[in-house]
Formats: structure tokens, sequence, C-alpha cells
């Protein structure tokens, strides 16, 4: 796939995020299991603009664990 | 310590008894109460001690791995350095890397020091990962700040978090023509020292010498300098890491040492009390025999 395509909406780090998630979510069901907690991250970021701080995001919005079913 | 030293047991005689005993024993209610604190506070820097010993091992097998990819990062770098002084000043963006954990030392304010010198003999944009480093540098240079990242560091960093990271300092970093990474490196078990790294983007990337000399079909330079970003930072979390936990460890046998000197003369103390204490009765029951 040359860059051209995906190059105008995202980086090549995002690119490479969505091809390994695709790659886990390919993998048979034990493998896939342990890829998926692997890849669990909980990592938060913020925007900051004049010296004020925005609103704290997920940037993967973390499903809980309770209740709540999972969309596969 | 405590505000009143215990008294030799003649000048307790000018007081009256009953006073004497509640005094004695309100002291040796303090000092039973605080003996029990700090004993409670050694047991649980001794258990926190034992558990960055253990997470000490896995951190610094990641690290080794890890140290491999950073090094040959660097490869691509020494060897494609180019006359960049030659264009005037590089726009700066400084990340700065520890993680949202307490109870480790010097590690964040090591790396807040580190920024400040930086950012004094060079000014430039910042980002920061990790809340404790964050909630320091807002107050000395919040106007400086571009995107700030939490939530990483409570295990072993993986490449994900790495690559997150690094997409979101091409988005929201703003203008930069090379990011400088301050972490701490691992010197050994119970040493480390914070470091700079620096990574360049794309466009300096294309104007450097020794990249020029490659023919190449397709300009890959827009993904080599993200990976390599993206590279940087992982070898940069997991190194630090691994510092953070060795931190850690000393820091909380440290504090176990001291609980146990501190339980050693509160012990003393509290014994002196008890024996003044039964020492006085004893007097009061003589006296008060004889006077009979």
């Amino acid at each position: 796939m040359s860059a051209a395509t995906w190059r105008e909406f995202m980086t090549w780090n995002k690119y490479t995020q969505i091809a390994s998630r695709a790659v886990r979510q390919a993998l048979t069901e034990t493998e896939r299991v342990g890829a998926e907690r692997r890849a669990q991250i909980g990592v938060r970021y913020q925007l900051w603009e004049n010296g004020q701080g925005g609103e704290s995001k997920f940037v993967i919005p973390q499903v809980e664990k309770s209740g709540k079913p999972k969309d596969t | 310590m405590l505000s009143r030293t215990i008294r030799p047991a003649a000048a307790l005689l000018a007081r009256p008894a009953v006073q004497q005993q509640t005094m004695g024993m309100a002291t040796l209610k303090e000092i039973e109460q605080r003996l029990k604190s700090v004993r409670n506070i050694e047991k649980i820097t001794k258990s926190m001690k034992v558990v960055a010993s253990t997470k000490l091992t896995r951190a610094e097998r990641a690290m080794r791995e890890a140290k491999k990819y950073g090094a040959a990062n660097n490869e691509i770098f020494t060897n494609s350095k180019g006359d960049s002084s030659s264009e005037g000043t590089p726009k700066i963006l400084y990340l700065a890397m520890t993680s949202d954990g307490g109870l480790c030392g010097g590690i964040h304010s090591g790396i807040t020091r580190m920024v400040k010198r930086e950012q004094a003999k060079q000014a430039g944009d910042l980002a920061v990962v990790g809340d404790k480093p964050r909630a320091q540098l807002s107050r000395a240079m919040p106007e400086t700040f571009k995107v700030t990242f939490g939530g990483v560091g409570k295990d072993v960093p993986t490449f994900a978090e790495a690559s997150v990271i690094a997409d979101g300092i091409m988005k929201n970093g703003g203008d930069f023509d090379e990011i400088r990474l301050v972490y701490n490196k691992y010197v050994s078990a119970i040493a480390y020292e914070p470091a700079v790294n620096t990574v360049i983007t794309a466009a300096a990337l294309r104007q450097a010498a020794g990249f020029q000399a490659y023919e190449m079909e397709e300009d890959s330079s827009n993904d080599l300098a993200e990976f390599a970003l993206a590279n940087a930072i992982y070898t940069a979390l997991v190194e630090g890491h691994a510092a953070e936990i060795s931190a850690r460890r000393t820091a909380m046998e440290n504090a176990s040492n001291n609980a146990l000197d501190m339980i050693g003369s509160l012990q003393l103390q509290y014994n002196r009390g008890r024996q003044a204490v039964i020492t006085t009765e004893l007097i009061d029951i003589i006296t008060g025999a004889s006077a009979l």
C-alpha cells in the first residue's frame, strides 16, 4: 500500500497501530486473547494552550470491565 | 521528638502524686502510639522495597532488549548528521519522560532540573510524559507546554505506548526541527542520571549529507523519522522505568532503615518512661507506708 493513500489522514505510527490491530484480530482464539491483553494501554493525553491544560482524554477509550458487553 | 523529657524521679517528688501518674501515663500512651505507627510504616516500606527488587529484574531484562533498538536508531542519525548548524538555530521540542508514581527518590525532580537547565541554554517547546514532572514543570514554565501524557510507567513500557506518544507528538507538538528526549539513564542498580537524546525530523533528515548519499525510489524519510521517534521514545521509556524502580528500591530501603532507627530510640524512651512510672509508684507506696 503506497504511502500516498494513507499519508493525508495519519502518521506512520497510527498506520502501524491500525495494521497491528488488524493482525491481532486475525489470530486464532488463544493467541488473540493473549495479544489483545498485551495491547491494552491506558495512556491519557492533554492538549495545552497558553499555559492551560485541556481535558484529559484516553487515547484508546477504556471499556469498563463490569456489566457492559464489549462489541467485537 | 517528645516535647517533654522524662524527668528524674527526684524532681517528681515535688508534684502531687496523682498528677505525676497521669503525666507519666499520657507520655507513655503517646510513645506507644508512635511506636505502633512507625512499626506499620516500617512494614509497608519493607514490602515496597521487596516488590521493587522483584520488578527490577524484569525491568532490567526489558531494558537490555530495548537498548538494541535504541542503538540501531542512533546508527542512522550518527551517519546522517548534516550541516544543520548552517541553517540557523533549529526549533526544539523537549520531551521530558518519567512517570506518574511517587516514592522513588529524586527521579522526577532530576528530570525537571535538567529540563530547566536545557531551556536556559536553548529555549523550546515542551511535551511531558508523567503526571509528576508535569505538575512541577507547569509551575515553572506553563506557556511552553504543548501536550502532556499520563498513564505510562506502571508496568514495563511497551512499543504500543511509545507509538501512541510519538503519534500524539507529531499531531500536537506544533512546529519543530528536532526533539530532545530528557530521560533517566540507568547507570547501575543503585545509580541513575538524567540524559538528553536528540531525534531529528523528516525535513532535517532529508537535508542531511549522509542521507542524500542514498538513492531511493520512494521518499521514505517521513516514515523513517516517525518510526525513529517511536523507537527513541520506547528506549528512553524502558530505561527510565528501570531507573525509577531501582530508585524506588533504594528509597524504600533507606526509609525502612530510618524507621528501624526510630523504633529503637522510641523503644528506649518507652522503657525509660515505664521504669520512671514504676519508680514513682513505688516511692508513693513507700512514703505512704512510712507515714503510717
